[in-house]
């Protein structure tokens, strides 16, 4: 195999909190490929939104920090880096687009100043030029009439023309990843689907590696080739999205495909009851715990689980599995 | 055939006809007189007693609103809301405190709809004291059985609301929905601002206290999965309209007006073959805007089967095979 774009090494986070130091993300271990698309889910909590924010650098000042492991990209590790030169990396090399486009958007300047400053600042293109780009980008995420648009307020676009703008900002500087963190979760779900299709098409086009965070395990299945299911801040499976979708091997991930209702091919008049998994995400304190932290949920818990940590199982077709049962489930 | 007919009606616990519910807005300029938004416009729609109808629609079509109307927190412009026997809107005084009893609603935030400086044993038990006052042991009996029914433990009575979960949170609203014992319980996106394990809870808990006490719902949701589960029969919505009424089969496997279609091949499926089977039908641009919509069909500008007649005339909702209502010119 080729040397990945990505590769984060055994990576520990800390957050401090009022209660001590907690290990926010644990041990973990993950490689992106050019052009790929991976996919994270798990409840909220779980450390999603804090392993993209470690990529970016940009972890909560103060409060978190990298106490070991490393962020290898392309070839550089960005656990050494300094701040200039991860300020450069963002919006250069890998850029973000969050849930809420609204307020990662500055309201007093026009959406055309908005990538504009993206294109000048990191391109180093004329006004004249970035303007005219601005007006190419708005098209390329299908903004319509892009050349009076370009002139808009955020607050005079809808919810999913917003998100686009977003992505236009991403994409500006043609990255070779982007990091979308529920980028959908507040729109209506025909919105969702159109700017799923963007995200798509874009990829392709450009060639970027995506990093989708997610709840919806259906929005994984349709956008995805690999994904990483995260619990309590560490690696619960790992593995082709196919595969773990038919047969998970972590009780976790099996607990999340099968509580939720999905919308099948036809629908007949069966409605079984939902599979429940009891209880919550345990609270950060209890993170750093040399256990199974998924325990407490788990039908098929017992002694060991509660002992130890579970170590991955490796399967023969690339599923990775942080359970001692796992070749039970 | 005319006793069957009147079962059918007596099975029905609630019948809206024609509900109109407007809101005022400011116009700028000079002559900027009143004018109005219809957020529900001209809408009726029935429900058994027992059974679920759900409302789906992106936001801003005007579910909220139709669901608000129905249980008099909104005031509608016109239209008849059938409650039984009762025509609920026409109700005043203490007919009115005695039917309201029959209808509750469950958020979809349990956080900002419940008073945060109360215990969740007064929550729970200040619907019935305000309907009628009860002895104390009386009402710790009540307190003790709905605690229970939602899956809360005894010691969680004394608890104030920041003291509970997200998915606590939404069973202590449960519990205070059914203190009055009521018939129909609105439920508005009761588990959209939950995670998914916990969904599951609240709804296989929805599900079963419906059974046991025969409760009937209207169920507001934008999530098609979670709809699929919880209904019997769906309307939906598309700028203060219902576009389309039926029974939850037909519905799903047979939709008929474009806008439902292009709803329900919206969304992502973890079923391969569903993805095979269904083709993305993807819906351009936004609605027009609420406060001048357009004579003819309101979804004319993004339909991607539009005629010129479309945006002549409004489509009225029409049954085209048995209880199966489209509106729609092509269907
Ligand atoms: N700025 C912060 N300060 C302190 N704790 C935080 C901060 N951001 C997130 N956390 C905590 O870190 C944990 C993981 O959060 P996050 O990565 O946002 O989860 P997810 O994205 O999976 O929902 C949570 O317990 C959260 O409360
Ligand atoms: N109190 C109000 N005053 C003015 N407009 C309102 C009010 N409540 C809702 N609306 C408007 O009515 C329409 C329908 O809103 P709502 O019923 O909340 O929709 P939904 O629940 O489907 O998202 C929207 O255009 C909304 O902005
Ligand atoms: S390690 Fe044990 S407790 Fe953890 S998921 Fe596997 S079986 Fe369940
Ligand atoms: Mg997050
Ligand atoms: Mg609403």
């Amino acid at each position: 195999m080729t040397v990945p774009l990505l590769k984060v090494e055994n990576l520990r986070i800390e957050l401090a909190t009022r209660d001590g130091v907690a290990p926010v993300i644990d041990d973990l271990s993950l490689e992106l490929g050019v052009g790929e698309t991976l996919s994270f889910v798990g409840e909220s909590g779980c450390g999603k939104s804090m392993t993209a924010l470690a990529i970016m650098g940009l972890l909560p000042e103060k409060v978190g920090r990298i106490a070991s492991g490393h962020i290898w990209f392309n070839g550089e590790d960005l656990t050494k880096a300094d701040d200039a030169r991860l300020r450069q990396i963002r919006g250069n090399e890998i850029s973000m687009i969050f849930q809420e486009p609204m307020t990662s958007l500055n309201p007093v300047y026009t959406i055309g100043e908005q990538i504009s400053e993206v294109l000048r600042r990191h391109k180093g293109l004329s006004q004249r030029q970035a303007h005219a780009k601005a007006i190419e980008l708005l098209d390329a995420v299908r903004i319509p009439n892009p050349q009076a648009r370009v002139d808009d307020y955020p607050h005079q676009m809808s919810g999913g023309q917003r998100q686009r703008v977003m992505i236009a900002i991403a994409l500006a500087c043609e990255p070779k990843i982007l990091i979308a963190d529920e980028p959908t979760t507040a729109l209506d779900v025909t919105v969702q689907a159109q700017i799923f299709d963007l995200l798509r098409d874009l990829g392709q086009q450009t060639g970027t590696a995506t990093i989708l965070i997610t709840h919806d395990m259906g929005a994984v299945a349709e956008m995805a080739e690999r994904m990483i299911v995260m619990y309590a801040g560490r690696k619960a499976e790992e593995g082709p999205v196919d595969q773990v979708i038919d047969s998970p091997r972590h009780p976790y991930t099996k607990g999340l495909i099968s509580c939720v209702p999905h919308l099948l091919d036809t629908l007949t008049d069966e409605r079984p009851e939902l599979t429940e998994i009891g209880g919550i995400v345990p609270s950060l304190r209890d993170f750093g715990k040399n256990e199974c932290l998924f325990a407490s949920r788990c039908t098929i818990a017992d002694e060991k689980c509660r002992a130890n940590r579970p170590p991955e199982a490796e399967f023969d077709n690339q599923q990775r599995s942080a359970c001692w049962h796992a070749g039970q489930v | 055939m005319m006793a069957e007919a009147e079962t059918q009606k007596d099975d029905m616990l609630l019948e809206v006809k024609d509900l109109t519910v407007r809101f005022p807005v400011k116009r700028g300029g000079i002559f900027g007189g009143k004018s109005y938004l219809y957020a529900v416009d001209d809408i009726s729609f029935e429900v058994k007693r027992g059974e679920t109808l759900a409302i789906v629609g992106e936001s801003g079509s005007g579910k909220t609103t139709a669901a608000l109307a129905v249980a008099r927190l909104v005031e509608a412009y016109s239209g008849t809301v059938r409650l039984g026997d009762e025509d609920f809107l026409a109700l005043k005084d203490d007919d009115l405190r005695r039917a309201r009893a029959k209808v509750q609603i469950i958020f979809q935030d349990p956080y900002a709809s419940l008073n945060p400086r109360l215990r969740a044993e007064d929550i729970v038990s200040e619907p019935i004291e305000s309907l009628n006052p009860l002895g104390k042991s009386e009402r710790q009996t009540v307190i003790d059985g709905l605690f229970k029914d939602v899956g809360l433990r005894p010691e969680q009575q004394r608890l104030f609301p920041h003291q509970f979960s997200g998915g606590q949170r939404q069973r202590i609203g449960i519990a205070r929905a059914l203190a009055t014992q009521p018939e129909l319980i609105i439920c508005d996106e009761p588990v959209s601002a939950l995670d998914v394990a916990v969904q599951a809870q609240i709804l296989n808990l929805l599900r079963k206290l419906q059974k046991e006490r025969d409760l009937t719902f209207l169920f507001i949701s934008h999530d098609l999965g979670v709809v699929q589960h919880m209904c019997d029969s769906i309307a939906v919505m598309y700028m203060g309209k219902i576009v389309e009424h039926a029974d939850r089969k037909s519905l799903f496997n047979d939709p008929k007006h474009p806008y439902t279609q292009a709803l329900l091949s919206a969304v992502p499926s973890v079923d391969a073959k569903r993805r095979r089977n269904t083709k993305r039908i993807l819906i351009p641009g936004d609605p027009p805007d609420p406060i001048n919509p357009p004579q003819g069909c309101r979804f004319a500008n993004r339909c991607p089967i539009a005629e010129a007649k479309c945006n002549e005339s409004q489509p009225p909702l029409r049954e085209i095979k048995g209880g199966h209502k489209v509106a729609c010119h092509l269907a």
